[in-house]
């Protein structure tokens, strides 16, 4: 029994051998279905990156009116306290704001020569305001359009950074999309490809395969080397994806560093869920060899 | 219960004693309505016997071989072998039949990248012999048919009966009850012919049921065994020290 399995592996590393060129194809179509897996997968963890570092950026500025008296600008400031979606808020005095705006334009003459015109603040105090959740901008922003607070608020800003999430989602939707497109194709043609080395093999070794029959071979001993190739495709696929996936992550990881301020990103995302990862790919990959070999053994190895 | 039970216990009696008897019950093949391989044939062979089957092409000779190792279902009828009803033989069990019954053909079909030994060991690597076994048994049968001496030699590099005797090692290293023939001096000159032939007798006398499948007059009337004599898929003669009359 074990003897006969030994022999099955033998044969198939004999037939790989035998079919070098099919085989080396074969492996490097899986490598390209796997790789554009594992794009998806750097796709979505940049994805949700980039939202929850522009997430972290976004909040509600609230400018006062220069005139708004501080009874006025407290009850405001109450009023939003009390909303349990409201996670922050910082108040900016008109002195404040004023030596924030100076220090934002030091570099600008014009700005600045404008303000010693103006001799005195025009700016008036601002209030900024975090949620919990970006969604519940606009409920904050809705509760304080009122009328009795029209002469009290001079704006509220928040669209410019919605608009960045929006297209963050836009992008990453169409890259998705894209690299589902890759994957879905490259998995036809894996599919395509492993049905030909499998219907090439057996044709080439009809006659052994033939003489298998003849000496009272099994139809497992006859059909197991195939399934174990499969195996190795998958093996061999899998392994080589993770030594390429593990050094592009590494040589993009420092380009990252300076976009999302976090070091080996990826890399650790990727040694985080190395098992579930490995895992799924192989089982990916097991799935598609074992569908393609078996429907080609189904047509072409009848006993 | 006790029927599968029966059934077990004969085909592994069958293995190992009485795989001997080839019985052919109003066997019919068709392969389609105007072309007939074997039409209504009854014959029956004991074990031991030495068996001649002539007839000119197309007159059912290899659909029988072809019947008797299950490569082919017959249409209609009953073939057994030791009393195994082989007619609807499952799947699974062909390979336990050809275990059984040794087969030789006119073109060898030796693997042209094997050696002689590994031709011939590759019938029990498939089987799951051990490999201990293997070494044990290959040089023992290749020096049967005389080519112990020639291991390591390719089929290209071995004459034409070289090649056949390669193949009836091949055929032999089961332990085979029946040897079929399919034409197997076919594309021997008579030297070898003779040689094929004086292999097949010696294996005859060691007990095993040779049923030989031949075109060859001198071989036949050489022999004065059994011969039985097929045209349009019927047998027309079957004498027990016979010779080729067509």
């Amino acid at each position: 029994m074990l003897s006969g399995f030994f022999r099955i592996i033998k044969f198939s590393f004999q037939e790989m051998v035998r079919n070098m060129s099919l085989s080396i194809m074969t492996v490097l179509i899986l490598i390209l279905m796997l790789l554009s897996i594992n794009t998806l997968m750097v796709v979505k963890v940049l994805t949700d990156e980039s939202v929850t570092a522009v997430k972290k950026q976004i909040d509600v500025s609230i400018y006062f009116n220069p005139e708004a008296t501080p009874t006025e600008i407290q009850e405001i400031r109450d009023y939003v306290s009390a909303f349990p979606e409201v996670e922050q808020e910082t108040f900016f005095t008109s002195d404040e704001v004023f030596a924030n705006f100076k220090k934002n334009y030091n570099d600008n003459a014009d700005v600045l020569s404008s303000l010693d015109e103006i001799s005195q603040n025009p700016l008036g105090p601002t209030l900024i305001i975090k949620t919990r959740d970006p969604k519940d901008y606009s409920k904050i922003i809705t509760a304080l359009s009122v009328p009795e607070y029209e002469n009290i608020i001079e704006a509220k800003t928040f669209g410019d950074t919605q608009v960045a999430i929006d297209r963050i989602h836009v992008i990453t939707t169409n890259v998705q999309k894209f690299t589902y497109f890759l994957t879905i194709l490259f998995a036809v043609i894996a599919f395509i490809i492993i049905f030909n080395t499998i219907r090439v093999a057996i044709y080439t070794q009809r006659t052994e395969i033939g003489i298998k029959r003849l000496v009272g071979a099994t139809s497992w001993f006859i059909r197991g080397p195939y399934l174990v190739e499969s195996l190795l495709f998958s093996i061999i696929s899998v392994g080589l994806t993770y030594l390429l996936v593990d050094f592009f992550l590494k040589f993009l990881d420092p380009y990252m560093s300076v976009i999302f301020e976090k070091n080996n990103l990826l890399s650790n995302y990727l040694s985080q869920n190395l098992v579930s990862i490995i895992g799924i790919e192989f089982a990916v990959v097991f799935l598609l060899t074992i569908i393609s070999s078996g429907l080609a053994m189904r047509r072409y190895l009848r006993t | 219960m006790i029927g599968s039970i029966l059934f077990i216990a004969q085909k592994y009696f069958l293995c190992y004693n009485v795989l001997h008897m080839i019985t052919l019950k109003s066997v019919t093949k068709k392969y389609s309505a105007d072309s007939m391989g074997l039409n209504g044939i009854d014959l029956h062979i004991e074990p031991g016997e030495f068996v001649s089957i002539v007839g000119q092409s197309g007159t059912g000779k290899t659909t029988m071989v072809k019947l008797l190792i299950a490569e082919e279902k017959a249409t209609s009828g009953v073939i057994e072998i030791g009393g195994w009803d082989i007619t609807r033989i499952s799947d699974s069990d062909v390979p336990l039949l050809r275990r059984q019954i040794g087969v030789i053909f006119q073109d060898f079909k030796l693997l042209p990248k094997k050696t002689v030994a590994e031709n011939v060991a590759f019938a029990l690597e498939v089987a799951g012999e051990k490999r201990a076994r293997i070494r044990q048994v290959v040089p023992r049968v290749l020096d049967i048919v005389g080519l112990n001496h020639k291991l390591d030699r390719y089929p290209h590099q071995l004459s034409g009966g070289e090649q056949q005797r390669v193949a009836m090692a091949r055929s032999l290293v089961h332990r085979p009850k029946i040897l079929l023939a399919d034409e197997p001096t076919g594309n021997l000159d008579s030297i070898n012919t003779q040689e094929i032939i004086d292999i097949l007798k010696k294996i005859n006398e060691f007990g095993t049921t040779i049923l030989l499948v031949t075109h060859n007059r001198e071989v036949v009337n050489q022999l004065k065994r059994r011969v039985i004599t097929l045209h349009g898929g019927r047998i027309i003669s079957d004498e027990d020290k016979g010779k080729y009359r067509l």
